[in-house]
């Protein structure tokens, strides 16, 4: 995680996009908690700058995949 | 400078320390690998310079080890620059070389290749010829870094569409060993498809190299589309460095914090 965030701050990805906590299952508000504050953090961010690089079509791929 | 390192290797074969010894040979004005057997016959023995000092350079280490393999028992000597040095020290805490079937025969790069390589320790310990040249300031990865997240972006996204997925920097790379490779697990990337994931693919390799990389530059040569590879391995080793004071390879016996359990930083 602490060279992940820094690698994609280096290749210009905000490092607010990653995260990783360990809520367990038997937490479910925790959950919620975690879930609702990166939806906070991300919506200022706006949207991926990846989505208008990949050619259309890949996203669905991967989605569907 | 080439015949200190030939008498030296020459007395290692004579007094049978070594079975023999990994080095490249000039033929046909090719530089290529070159196992030398037998002392009397160092002909065409060179150190990988043609144009300018170590501007032919191969991964011996590599193929050292599928020496090694085939030959457990025998003891080999390799010509090892100082990243060359570094890529033994790791592949020797990775059990993937035996210490004790190695003799390194170093070289020290001079000055200007340090330079353009912003080598972290342009001279192996085993030092054989060559100078002691001190290790270089680094400037490469604090200029990317002044651009802003916008400028970065499109930099490495423009880079990394011109990969064409041809898996050479993994292929070259000597301390690239797992038998399954990442790369090539179709959950994550998917076969004969271009362009390539961005920028899963490339920080991938670069999250797997984090404690590995010796930041020898051969990916960044064998590159068809020039991307600046190892620029991005080292500002990856650059982190480790920062958050866990660790250089893949600098210190003969460290262990990496990568494989190590316990509170994260």
């Amino acid at each position: 995680m602490t060279v992940l965030s820094q690698m994609l701050e280096f290749t210009g990805i905000e490092k607010e996009r990653l995260r990783a906590r360990w809520v367990s299952s038997a937490e479910a508000p925790e959950f919620v908690e975690e879930v609702n504050d990166f939806i906070n953090t991300l919506t200022p961010l706006g949207p991926s700058p990846l989505k208008a690089t990949l050619p259309a079509g890949k996203d669905e791929k991967a989605e569907t995949a | 400078m080439i015949d200190q390192i030939k008498a030296h290797v020459a007395t290692l074969l004579r007094d049978k320390k070594i079975a023999g010894f990994l080095g490249l040979i000039e033929k046909n004005g090719h530089v290529a690998p070159h196992l030398f057997r037998d002392a009397d016959a160092l002909d065409g023995f060179c150190l990988g310079d043609r144009h300018a000092a170590g501007d032919a350079r191969y991964p011996l280490n590599k193929t050292l080890g599928t020496i090694a393999r085939a030959y457990p028992d025998d003891t080999f000597g390799v010509l090892v620059r100082g990243c060359d040095e570094r890529g033994l020290y790791g592949l020797f805490r990775l059990n993937q070389l035996d210490k004790k079937r190695v003799v390194p025969v170093g070289l020290g790069c001079p000055g200007d290749l340090a330079l353009a390589c912003e080598c972290k320790k342009p001279f192996p310990d085993s030092l054989v010829a060559g100078d002691q040249t001190p290790a270089p300031a680094p400037a490469q990865v604090a200029d990317m870094e002044n651009n802003d997240l916008a400028e970065r972006f499109d930099f490495w996204t423009g880079q990394f569409l011109k990969c064409v997925k041809c898996y050479g920097c993994r292929d070259v790379c000597p301390m690239c060993f797992c038998k399954e490779c990442s790369l090539e697990c179709e959950d994550l990337i998917t076969k004969g498809d271009l362009p390539v994931e961005i920028p899963v693919f490339h920080l991938t390799r670069a999250m797997h190299m984090a404690d590995r990389c010796v930041d020898c530059g051969l990916c960044d040569e064998a590159c068809p589309s020039d991307i600046p590879l190892r620029l991005l391995y080292k500002k990856t080793a650059g982190i480790m460095d920062t958050e866990f004071g660790f250089t893949s390879g600098l210190n003969k016996n460290e262990r990496s914090p990568l494989s190590q359990m316990g509170p994260s930083k």
